[in-house]
């Protein structure tokens, strides 16, 4: 007769290979960058230097780190803010009954499925000074008197948060949207009949109600911004401005890849991940409450 | 007076309705029309909406003047095989953790939430070192590694909630009726099981054929790179061929969106369990 294994045996078995592959891939990359941080190394030469918190001092006093600080949170917090202001009306709109409305749900959602690369290759294209569709519309419009250098020093900020809320929105939408569908018709019918208002209804009956799902997603919209790599640096390639939206995340990356700084490029990660897990212990000290967990 | 505004709201709603759907298709219907202008065209002032003489030149350029098709192939191959490995490590691990009672299980669950936390630029770099020591740098087999453990977390996540939702019961009838435990997860779990199982596939297939941090760093040699680094360099080169940069768009576009569209359904299952990320 074959041996059987246990129950437990089996259960861990069966959560062995997907426990592998995170403990490998993922806790030990983390703490491979912890060990990293306290080292000079070269990212291609096996030359490394024990340095201690060498890095993270050099860091404290390194200009560039601060601005790029500066400039990641900017980054962070005006799209997060700007996502949720136009997701939650989006999602008010879609939450109405009008015809075609299956339809408009999907198509929201495409800028958020598409890749990253075709998001910027698209807006870099329509906002090209000398052949964009945005420049030139509004030129013909007779708004601007001269085409708006859109990748240039001035304005390649804005037009890295307008098209990075474009791209995540549908987030927020969707979220917010599916949480909307499980709020009680009858609330707002009684409270019409009580004669409020529109703005009266949303402020007292769908916003408490949303409340928890908001919690969630301006915690995972601002933890993502904030670490933001692919759209931020696709974004600045190549347009000479670049350096202007050089965030954490872009900061950390080249001085690994550009200047070969391993052990500075993982301690610039580490310490964007303390200040994440610092922000998000005030932020759930600030604005959890109990209900939240509904 | 009320009908009117009644009316009036009406008129607002559509309007807000059609701003909504245009702000994210006309981009990307501007992508069509690019791609399938002639290059004299493509830089007419004023720009032409809709090509006056449309042309498949972009494509045919593309496919035999840049190797697009080696990119298509190999993001084909690494998408596939990252849902593949996904789907099979993450259903054995999820069906383990609702399945088997065994020491140490909360914490499991709840050590997969903590890796949420983790965004690919923190752990690229110490995985990029890792991956030159062992000789991965390079290979497919890297990326396929990198992604799956990244996509993982949620995948035990999403597919854990719909074991939950099975009834034992289910399973030991058939057990009763004389299955074994592999042919009553064959015949009676998994095909319960299936929406969870394929909105794991899509988000799966989406994170590997959208990332771009990854092969970026991780692989070298032209012959490898998987199509958003692929096109991104075509995009970088010194003076941008942009009706061929917009016909590339559009090639890894409709992959994406046709699988979105296919299983749009159980897509805002998942959503609704906290499926996505980036």
């Amino acid at each position: 007769m074959r041996r059987r294994l246990s129950e437990p045996a089996l259960g861990i078995l069966g959560i062995l290979p997907a426990l592998i592959l995170i403990g490998a891939l993922i806790l030990y990359p983390v703490a491979y960058a912890v060990w990293l941080s306290l080292l000079d190394k070269h990212s291609f030469f096996p030359t490394e230097r024990w340095v201690g918190l060498g890095n993270y001092l050099a860091i404290a006093r390194d200009v560039e780190f601060w601005e790029s600080l500066w400039r990641g949170v900017v980054y962070a917090a005006s799209t997060t803010a700007l996502q949720l202001g136009l997701g939650v009306a989006a999602a008010l709109v879609l939450h109405r009954s009008f015809h075609g409305r299956a339809a408009v749900r999907a198509l929201v959602l495409f800028p958020y499925m598409i890749p990253t690369i075709v998001a910027v290759i698209v807006w870099r294209w329509l906002l090209n000074e000398t052949y964009g569709l945005v420049d030139d519309t509004l030129l013909r419009w007779r708004l601007i008197r001269e085409p708006i250098v859109w990748l240039g020093v001035d304005h390649i900020m804005s037009s890295l948060v307008a098209m990075s809320v474009w791209q995540f929105t549908p987030f927020v939408i969707v979220t917010v949207l599916a949480r909307l569908q499980t709020i009680p018709p009858e609330l707002h019918e009684a409270a019409r009949v009580d004669g409020a208002g529109g703005w009266a209804r949303f402020r007292h009956i769908t916003l408490p109600q949303i409340r928890a799902v908001l919690f969630v997603v301006i915690l995972l919209r601002g933890i993502w911004m904030f670490t933001k790599f692919d759209t931020v640096w696709l974004w600045g390639e190549g347009a000479g401005a670049g350096r202007e939206i050089k965030t954490l995340p872009i900061y950390a990356y080249m001085r690994t890849f550009t200047y070969y700084q391993a052990g500075f490029g993982a301690a610039l990660a580490v310490i964007m991940f303390l200040m994440l897990m610092a922000a998000t212990a005030v932020y759930f000290r600030l604005f959890w409450r109990e209900e939240s967990a509904a | 007076m009320t009908r009117l505004r009644a009316r009036a709201g009406r008129v607002l709603l559509y309007a807000a309705a059609l701003a909504l759907a245009a702000q994210a298709v006309l981009p990307l219907l501007w992508m069509l029309s690019t791609s399938l202008k002639p290059p004299r065209e493509v830089f007419a002032t004023p720009p032409t909406l809709i090509p006056g003489a449309p042309t498949l030149e972009n494509f045919a350029r593309l496919v035999s003047d840049t190797a697009f098709l080696t990119y298509f192939r190999n993001s084909v191959a690494v998408a596939g095989l990252t849902v593949l490995l996904t789907i099979v490590v993450g259903a054995a691990g999820a069906y383990s953790l609702t399945r088997f009672a065994f020491p140490g299980r909360e914490a499991v669950a709840k050590l997969i939430l903590c890796t949420y936390m983790f965004a690919p630029i923190m752990i690229v770099i110490p995985i990029y070192i890792l991956a030159r020591r062992l000789g991965l740098v390079d290979t497919h087999t890297a990326l396929v590694l990198s992604y799956s453990s990244f996509c993982l977390p949620f995948a035990l996540w999403l597919l854990r909630a719909f074991f939950q939702s099975i009834p034992v019961e289910l399973e030991e009838a058939a057990r009763v009726d004389g299955a074994g435990r592999p042919r009553a997860v064959l015949y009676v779990v998994a095909p319960l099981a299936l929406p969870g199982l394929i909105a794991t596939a899509i988000f799966t297939f989406t994170l590997a054929w959208n990332d771009y941090i990854f092969t970026r760093i991780l692989i070298a040699s032209d012959e490898l790179k998987t199509l958003p680094v692929g096109v991104q360099d075509l995009f970088a080169a010194a003076v941008v061929d942009w009706g061929l940069v917009m016909a590339a768009g559009m090639l890894i576009t409709i992959p994406a969106l046709a699988f979105f569209m296919a299983v749009q359904r159980h897509l805002v299952a998942g959503w609704g369990s906290g499926g996505l990320k980036g």
